[in-house]
């Protein structure tokens, strides 16, 4: 079993603060802000969850994600939300990321390192219809972009693993 | 309800139609347990033992390869005590054993394992075993490798069905002799419903300007430009229709290039379509787009930029199913479709075009799902009772249509078609349900 950094780790504590810091980043959906934590050439995938049996070996849907994606089709959503026209989310949900069960594991070198956390988004919209939870978990790796005094992490690689088959949102024009 | 369905018939839409629980129920008795229903694509269950697990309304089915190399819609309840033989909604098996009581089945359905048979039956002097299974769909067809089940077993034959539609089913379903590949479905449930995706998939390139302004605002679409979509036909071919874009000057093997098929697929594809199939393309200058086959299956075809570096668009193609839930929620099913034989790279080029337009995270469907979602709350209260939504757009007062139809040189495809801003597929499309409900 793989040991996690314990919590009073520098690298424990940089890599929760860029979690944490991300969050807030995502609520108030600075998404011109939140590219610039992302490395050119980061991977960001979110598999389609199925029910599987036990024992079946896979428990995501071959060849089908929801989001699979890389900086260019990632920059393209966030300049279409900078948009006028960007109804789905104008006006803008109400969004809330909880970030938990943060763990840190040591990557590769010095310059990696693995992030596991839970995360659960509360999304309101309008004034009818009821809000809607997306409860997934998160698999990380960062990258060190800067002086080490600094932190100067970066996302690189991000797994998104939903915890529902049938997601009970009208869409994912947000980010998780 | 005889109102209702004439105020239909001319174009006059009652609007709580679109959130109203007693025309569900008369939804569920009259028409989904009449029409053929897709279910899913052969291409999901490629190998003998594979299985896909979906619903027709409220009834499980086990859609599964048998060891035989058979496709089968089996009914996914125990013959015992009811209970679903198959929890998983994907897999491989040779058999499915019922968790309550160990019936078990194999997988082309027939009943094979019978706990104390003897004992608690007398064996097959209590209980014939043999020449029971799980309970057939009432009828199973497919057409291009699309699943459909009816839960009529006196409905038409599919192919009757679907009628003149097929000519424009295989523009997404048959581009070589090995036909397409389906991943996914991503899965969604949104608070609309379900007719209101088909109606708009069926012929609404009035809203592609106007709702879709933010996908050509950052270049990852070129043509939704207002002026050009109105130039683009919408047709309609017994129980289905679409839209399709003009494109510019230029012969069949251009056209195809112009939105993105590198010339081994158009090769492949001018082996299996017919010479008027090729005509829509190459003489009309017609390209298909988004399409509706009655009731509750839509597909989509577009060609977006993906890629930063080059200025190359990539086409893709998305069948999807409307699901319904209740009057007010629809479980959305998005498939991605390419055909079997193209190169890789375009099958990943392909993919990614895909996501980023359509599906649960697409670009389009975001901005769309906003619009049917409103519509649906809105329909659910006592003033919608009393407005007619007009949707009849491209008709006069004396029904006379705004723009003639395409002479069949113009469009040689079946059906009627048109250049230009309309709702004729619209209507045609509730008509049809008007017909099943009356």
């Amino acid at each position: 079993m793989r040991i996690p950094l314990s919590f009073n780790d520098i690298r424990h504590q940089q890599a929760h603060q860029f979690l944490v810091d991300e969050a807030y980043l995502l609520d108030a959906q600075n998404y011109g802000e939140w590219l610039k934590t992302l490395t050119d050439d980061v991977r960001y995938v979110m598999p389609v969850r199925v029910t599987t049996a036990r024992g079946a070996g896979f428990d995501t849907s071959p060849g089908m994600a929801h989001f699979d994606e890389d900086k260019y089709s990632l920059s393209q959503r966030v300049a279409r939300m900078a948009t006028e026209h960007a109804w789905a989310e104008d006006p803008p949900s109400r969004l809330r990321h909880f970030i938990t069960n943060v763990r840190t594991f040591a990557g590769d070198d010095d310059d990696h390192l693995l992030v596991e956390s839970a995360e659960l988004l509360f999304r309101s919209r309008g004034d009818v219809n009821e809000s809607a939870l997306m409860s997934c978990g998160r698999e990380d790796l960062l990258r060190r972009c800067g002086p080490p005094s600094s932190g100067g992490w970066k996302l690189a690689h991000r797994s998104i693993i939903a915890d529902e088959s049938v997601l009970r949102m009208q869409n994912l024009a947000v980010f998780l | 309800m005889t109102d209702l369905f004439d105020d239909v018939r001319r174009g006059m839409i009652p609007a709580h139609i679109y959130n109203d629980a007693e025309v569900f129920a008369l939804e569920k008795e009259r028409l989904f347990s009449r029409a053929w229903m897709f279910v899913g694509h052969e291409s999901e269950i490629p190998q003998d033992g594979d299985y896909v697990v979906r619903r027709v309304l409220d009834d499980s089915f086990i859609i599964a390869r048998d060891s035989d190399g058979g496709v089968r819609a089996m009914f996914n309840m125990c013959l015992h005590r009811g209970m679903q033989v198959c929890r998983a909604e994907m897999g491989n098996a040779s058999n499915f054993r019922c968790p309550y009581h160990g019936w078990s089945y194999r997988n082309d359905g027939r009943l094979t394992g019978l706990p104390f048979h003897q004992e608690a039956y007398g064996g097959d002097g209590g209980f014939t075993k043999s020449g029971q299974t799980l309970l057939p769909a009432p009828n199973f067809a497919s057409y291009n490798g699309l699943l459909f089940i009816s839960l009529d077993s006196h409905a038409e034959p599919l192919q009757d069905f679907l009628g003149d539609f097929r000519f424009y089913l295989d523009f997404y379903t048959k581009q070589s002799g090995q036909g397409v590949q389906v991943h996914g479905p991503q899965r969604w449930r949104i608070k609309a419903n379900w007719k209101i995706g088909a109606e708009n998939f069926s012929g609404d390139m009035y809203h592609t300007p106007h709702t879709h302004a933010s996908i050509v605002d950052i270049g990852l679409f070129r043509e939704p430009k207002a002026q050009k979509r109105k130039d683009g036909a919408t047709y309609w071919a017994h129980r289905g229709g679409g839209t399709t874009y003009k494109l510019p000057p230029g012969g069949f093997e251009e056209r195809m290039r112009y939105v993105g098929y590198p010339d081994e697929m158009i090769g492949r594809i001018k082996d299996v379509w017919t010479p008027r199939q090729q005509a829509v393309v190459g003489e009309n200058g017609f390209m298909i787009s988004a399409a509706t086959c009655f009731p509750n299956l839509s597909f989509v075809h577009n060609w977006p930029k993906v890629h930063d570096h080059e200025n190359q668009v990539l086409p893709f193609i998305s069948i999807r199913l409307w699901q319904p839930i209740s009057a007010n929620e629809t479980e959305v099913c998005s498939w991605f479709a390419v055909d079997s034989a193209a190169p890789e790279q375009f099958k990943k080029d392909s993919y990614k075009a895909y996501l980023m337009c359509f599906g649960s995270t697409g670009m389009f469907e975001q901005d769309d799902v906003e619009n049917w979602v409103s519509l649906t709350t809105t329909a659910g209260g006592s003033m919608a009772r009393r407005l007619l939504l007009n949707s009849r757009m491209g008709l006069l007062p004396d029904d006379s249509p705004v723009i003639a139809a395409l002479p069949p040189e113009s469009f040689h495809g079946p059906g009627r078609a048109q250049v230009g801003y309309n709702e004729h597929n619209q209507r045609e499309l509730l008509k049809l349900w008007a017909d099943y409900l009356q």
